[in-house]
C-alpha cells in the first residue's frame, strides 16, 4: 500500500529533526576554537575537559543529583502507598485525592518556584534547598503514582489474599508478593522521576541563591556571560547520560511503554 | 480484605496532604495576590494588566505559537505515526524508542542546539551565505520562527506517541477495507483514520499546546526579550519590577488554559468510554 | 449437630449496604467433603471468603472445632483456600510457591524441602519444581495451587470452583484426584461449584444455594432423587415442572387433567420419565436433537412444551409428526408450594 520509501523518508526526516541537533552539539563541543561555531574550528577535547573543572558546574551538578535522587525517593515513599490504595480500595473522596496529587502536572513550574519562595522560604525560613526538594517531590509524585498504579493494576489482588491465607501479615504480603511483581514499574517510575527532576528548569528559576543553583540554571547563567563551547560540551554530556540511562531502561524494563 | 476503606484513605492521604500543603497552598496564595491592590481586594490589577499593549501582544503570541506548534505537530505526527505503525515489530520498537528519547534529554541541551543551528554563524546562515542568497547573515535567532522550531522539536514526540498508541488500537484491516471499498487516501484519512484516532489527537494536541504555553527555556533562549511569551514575561515582571500582581495574573491565565485543555481531554476521553 | 467441626451460625454477609447472604447456617463434620452448589451470583464465593477471613461478616459467628474464629485474622485461621484464578506467585518458582507458607512458619530448611517435595509428589509435579508458574498448563497450575495449600496442613480446605478453568477431560481427571486426596488425607473440604454433575460425583453432602439462602442440604442421593423445591428439582434435571390446580396441572399455554391426589404444589418429571409413542395425551414433535446415548425431543402439547428423552438405540420419531405421550403419575415427583416434601 503506502510505499516503503515514503515510510522511510518520513521517519528519516522526523528523526533528523528530533535527534539531529544533538549530533550538532556533540560536534560543536569538540571545537578547538574559543567561540561556538559550526562546523567546529578544529577538533579537540578541551571543552569537554573544561566542563569538569568549572567549580560551579560541579556544585550545581551535585545539587541536581541530590534533588533528583532524594526527590524521587521521597515521591516514591509517598506515591507507592497512594498508588496501592487507589488501585485496591474504594477510598472516600478518592477522586479529590487523585486530583490533588495530579495537580502539579498542570501548574507551570515557574509559578511553583515563585510561590514557594514567597510563602515558604521568606516567611517560614525554609532553606532554598529544602523548598527545592519539596517542589521536586511534589512534581515527581504524579508520575510516580501513575506509573506504579498502572503496574499495580495488572496485578490481581487475590495473590495478596493467598499470601495472607498462607500466614503472611498484610505488610508481609505487600513486601513479599506485591513489591517483587511491581519492581520494574517502580524502577521505571524512579528513572522517569529522576530524569524529570534532573532536567527541570522553571521551578528553580526563582528558587536559587548564592551557591544553591541547579545544573540547568547554572548552564543558563553561564551562557549569558560567555559564548565558549563548554556549554555545548556539557549539554552533549548530559544528553549522552540520558541516552545511556534510557537505553538501559529500555533494554531491561521496556521503558517506553511507561512514558 | 480490601473492604476497610479507611485503611486505604490512610495510605493515600500523606501524598495528598504533602502536595496540598507544600505545593497547592503556596500557589493558591500567589494566585490570590493578583486580586489585591494596595492590600485591598479588587479586580483592578486585571484591568490594568489587560489594557497594556505589551501584555496583549504577549498573550496573543503565546496562544498563536501554542496553536501553530500543536497544528504542525499534528500534521507531522500523523505522517510519522502512520509510518511507524506500518513498520515491522522490531524496527517499530526501535524507531519508537528514538522518538521517546529526546523527551528524556535536558531541554537546555535540546534548545542549545538551535543556537548552533540558527545563530549568526550557524549552519543555516553558513548555507545562506554560501549559496549567495544574501550578503549578510540574516536574523533567525530571537524571532518567532526560532521559538516555533524549538517548541516543535521539544513537543513533537508527545504528539507522535499519542497518535501511535491511537493507531495501534485501530481495528485491524480497516484501512485496506476502506481502500477496497474505493476510498482514495484523502478519504481514508478523513473518513477512517481521523475519526478513529480522535482521542489520540486530542490527547497529543493538549499535551503539545499546554507544553508550549508553559515552556520557559525555549522562549528564553531562542526568543529572549524580543519574543516574550507569557512565562518569560512573568519572569521579567518579577525580576525587573517585583510586580507580583502581574505574576499572579499570568499564573492564573496559564493555569486556567492548562486546566481547560486538561478538562477537555478528560471530557472527551470519558465521552468515548 | 453435636459433631459439627466447621459451624456457621446466622451469618450475614454484605458488600457495603448490599446484603448478599442474609442468614447462613451450616454445620460441616470433620473429614467431610461438602459442595456449595448454586447458580452464578448466589453468594458462594462470598460465603467462602468469609470462612477464610477475607471479609468480615455483618453478624453471626464462624467456629472451627468449637473455637469461635469470627474475629481471628485470616493469616491466623489455619484455613486453606484454592482460588478460582489459582493466585500463584508469578515471581516465584514452583518450589518456592509451595514453600511460601512453610518459610513463614520458620521451619528448618531440610524440613521445608522434604515437605515441599512430598506436596509436589502428591499432585504429580515433582519434576517441575524449578519452573515458573506461567510456564505451566492450566491443569498443572491448578495442582500447584492445591499443593501450596495442602502442605500447610490446613484444618479446612476451601476450593472455589477449582475445576472450572479446565477442559472436560482434565476436569474428570482432577475430580478423581481431589477425591483420592480427600480420602488419603482425611481433610475437611468445602468446594464451590455451579456444576451439578461435579457436586454429585464428589461431595459427601451438597449445600444447594439460591440468592444467599440454603435451599436444600443433603447427600447427593437425596438431592438428585428427592429434591424438595421447584428450584432444587429444576437444578437436578426435573425439566418438566407443572403447577397443580385442583385436579389439573397447568402449563404455559394450557392445562391437562391427570390423576393426582394432591391439591396443590407442583408435579415434576425428568425428560427420561415421560414415555412417548403411546399414552393418553397428544402432541406434536417440534424438534429433535441427537445427544449421543439419548435423543432429546421437544413436544408441543396443549399444556405447553415438554422435553422428553429416549435411548438413541430406539428408532427416531419424525419432526412435525403427531405423537402420543404419557405423564405417568408414579414417575412424577410431587413438590409442595412451600418447599416441604409431602
Ligand atoms: N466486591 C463486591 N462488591 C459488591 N458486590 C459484590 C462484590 N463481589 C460480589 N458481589 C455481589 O455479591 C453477589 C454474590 O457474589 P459471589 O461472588 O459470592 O457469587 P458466586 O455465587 O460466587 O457466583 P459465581 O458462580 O459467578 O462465582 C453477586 O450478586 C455479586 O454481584
Ligand atoms: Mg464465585
Amino acid at each position: 500500500m503506502y510505499s516503503k520509501w515514503t515510510t522511510r523518508l518520513i521517519i528519516g526526516l522526523t528523526l533528523t529533526f528530533l535527534i539531529g541537533p544533538f549530533f550538532i552539539i556533540i560536534l560543536a563541543g569538540l571545537s578547538d576554537g574559543e567561540f561556538m561555531t559550526f562546523p567546529p574550528d578544529g577538533i579537540s577535547l578541551r571543552w569537554y575537559a573544561k566542563v569538569f573543572t568549572v567549580e560551579s558546574f560541579r556544585d550545581s551538578f551535585k545539587l541536581s543529583m541530590f534533588l533528583a535522587i532524594f526527590g524521587t525517593i521521597a515521591a516514591l515513599i509517598l506515591g507507592v502507598p497512594a498508588a496501592y490504595a487507589i488501585s485496591r480500595y474504594k477510598i472516600p473522596y478518592g477522586e479529590t485525592i487523585k486530583t490533588i496529587v495530579a495537580a502539579p502536572i498542570i501548574v507551570p513550574g515557574i509559578i511553583v518556584g515563585l510561590a514557594l519562595l514567597r510563602y515558604l522560604v521568606v516567611p517560614l525560613n525554609f532553606t532554598v534547598t529544602l523548598a527545592l526538594f519539596m517542589a521536586h517531590t511534589a512534581l515527581i509524585l504524579p508520575y510516580a503514582v501513575r506509573v506504579v498504579s498502572s503496574s499495580m493494576n495488572n496485578l490481581r489482588s487475590d495473590m495478596e489474599e493467598a499470601a495472607v491465607l498462607l500466614g503472611c501479615s498484610r505488610l508481609g504480603a505487600f513486601t513479599r508478593v506485591v513489591l517483587p511483581n511491581i519492581q520494574s514499574g517502580v524502577l521505571a517510575a524512579f528513572i522517569l522521576g529522576f530524569v524529570t527532576s534532573f532536567n527541570q528548569v522553571p521551578v528553580s528559576l526563582f528558587l536559587s541563591g548564592p551557591g544553591v543553583r541547579t545544573l540547568p540554571i547554572d548552564m543558563l547563567s553561564y551562557m549569558e556571560i560567555t559564548y565558549d563551547p563548554s556549554v555545548a560540551a556539557l549539554s552533549a554530556l548530559l544528553a549522552l547520560l540520558s541516552v545511556v540511562i534510557v537505553f538501559m531502561a529500555e533494554k531491561f524494563l521496556g521503558f517506553s511503554r511507561y512514558v | 480484605m480490601f473492604q476497610n476503606n479507611r485503611e486505604g484513605l490512610a495510605l493515600a492521604l500523606p501524598a495528598a496532604i504533602f502536595t496540598a500543603l507544600f505545593f497547592l497552598l503556596p500557589v493558591g496564595f500567589l494566585l490570590s495576590e493578583a486580586f489585591k491592590v494596595d492590600g485591598m481586594w479588587s479586580m483592578q490589577g486585571y484591568f490594568d494588566f489587560a489594557i497594556k499593549p505589551l501584555n496583549q501582544t504577549v498573550f496573543l503570541r503565546t496562544l498563536k505559537l501554542g496553536f501553530l506548534v500543536a497544528l504542525t505537530s499534528a500534521i507531522i505526527g500523523y505522517a510519522c505515526a502512520f509510518s511507524i505503525v506500518n513498520l515491522e515489530g522490531k524496527s517499530r520498537g526501535r524507531v519508537f524508542g528514538l522518538v521517546v528519547l529526546p523527551l528524556m534529554i535536558s531541554p537546555v541541551a535540546r534548545t542549545y542546539a538551535w543556537i548552533v543551528i540558527l545563530g549568526r554563524t550557524g549552519i543555516v546562515n553558513d548555507a545562506i551565505l554560501g549559496l549567495g542568497l544574501s550578503d549578510t547573515p540574516i536574523r533567525i535567532l530571537f524571532t518567532e520562527t526560532a521559538v516555533f522550531l524549538g517548541l516543535l522539536q521539544l513537543f513533537l514526540p508527545l504528539m507522535i506517541i499519542s497518535l501511535v498508541s491511537a493507531m495501534e488500537n485501530l481495528p485491524k484491516d480497516v484501512i485496506p477495507a476502506a481502500r477496497v471499498l474505493g476510498a482514495n487516501w484523502l478519504q481514508v484519512f478523513t473518513k477512517v483514520i481521523l475519526p478513529l484516532t480522535k482521542d489520540g489527537l486530542v490527547m497529543g494536541g493538549t499535551l503539545v499546546f499546554t507544553g508550549s504555553l508553559t515552556a520557559y527555556i525555549t522562549p528564553a533562549i531562542l526568543g529572549g526579550s524580543k519574543v516574550l511569551m507569557l512565562e518569560t514575561l512573568l519572569y521579567q515582571r518579577v525580576n525587573v519590577a517585583n510586580d507580583f500582581v502581574s505574576a499572579g495574573i499570568i499564573a492564573t491565565i496559564l493555569i486556567i488554559m492548562s486546566f481547560s485543555a486538561n478538562l477537555l481531554l478528560k471530557r472527551i476521553a470519558k465521552a468515548r468510554s | 449437630m453435636s459433631d459439627a467441626y466447621v459451624s456457621l451460625k446466622n451469618l450475614t454477609l454484605a458488600y457495603g449496604k448490599t446484603v448478599v447472604v442474609p442468614d447462613l447456617n451450616l454445620d460441616v463434620r470433620k473429614g467431610e467433603l461438602i459442595a456449595l452448589l448454586g447458580p452464578s451470583g448466589c453468594g458462594k464465593t462470598t460465603a467462602m471468603r468469609s470462612i477464610a477471613g477475607l471479609m468480615a461478616p455483618k453478624s453471626g459467628t464462624i467456629s472451627i472445632d468449637g473455637v469461635d474464629i469470627t474475629r481471628t485474622p485470616a493469616n491466623k485461621r489455619g484455613i486453606g483456600l484454592v482460588f478460582q484464578s489459582y493466585a500463584l506467585f508469578p515471581h516465584l518458582s514452583v518450589f518456592e510457591n509451595v514453600a511460601f507458607g512453610l518459610r513463614l512458619k520458620k521451619l528448618p530448611k531440610a524440613k521445608i524441602a522434604s515437605m515441599v517435595e512430598q506436596g509436589l509428589q502428591t499432585v504429580g509435579l515433582a519434576h517441575l519444581s524449578d519452573r515458573k508458574p506461567e510456564d505451566m498448563s492450566g491443569g498443572q497450575q491448578q495442582r500447584l495451587s492445591l499443593a501450596r495449600s495442602l502442605v500447610m496442613e490446613p484444618k479446612v480446605l476451601l476450593l472455589d470452583e477449582p475445576l472450572s478453568n479446565l477442559d472436560a477431560r482434565l476436569r474428570l481427571e482432577m475430580r478423581n484426584e481431589l477425591q483420592r486426596l480427600q480420602r488419603d488425607t482425611g481433610i475437611t473440604m468445602i468446594f464451590v461449584t455451579h456444576d451439578q454433575a461435579e457436586a454429585l460425583a464428589l461431595a459427601d453432602r451438597i449445600v444447594l444455594m439460591k440468592d444467599g439462602i440454603v435451599e436444600q442440604l443433603g447427600t447427593p442421593d437425596e438431592l438428585y432423587n428427592a429434591p424438595n423445591s421447584k428450584f432444587a428439582a429444576d437444578f437436578f434435571g426435573f425439566e418438566n415442572i407443572f403447577e397443580i390446580e385442583g385436579s389439573e396441572i397447568v402449563g404455559r399455554t394450557g392445562r391437562l387433567t391427570v390423576l393426582i391426589d394432591a391439591k396443590e404444589g407442583y408435579l415434576a418429571w425428568r425428560p427420561s420419565a415421560i414415555t412417548i409413542g403411546s399414552g393418553p395425551h397428544q402432541g406434536t414433535i417440534s424438534s429433535m436433537a441427537f445427544a449421543g446415548e439419548l435423543r432429546e425431543y421437544i413436544i408441543e402439547a396443549p399444556l405447553g412444551q415438554i422435553k422428553v428423552t429416549t435411548p438413541s438405540s430406539t428408532p427416531p420419531f419424525d419432526i412435525g409428526s403427531p405423537i402420543a405421550f404419557d405423564l405417568a403419575i408414579d414417575k412424577a415427583r410431587h413438590l409442595s408450594k412451600n418447599g416441604e416434601e409431602t
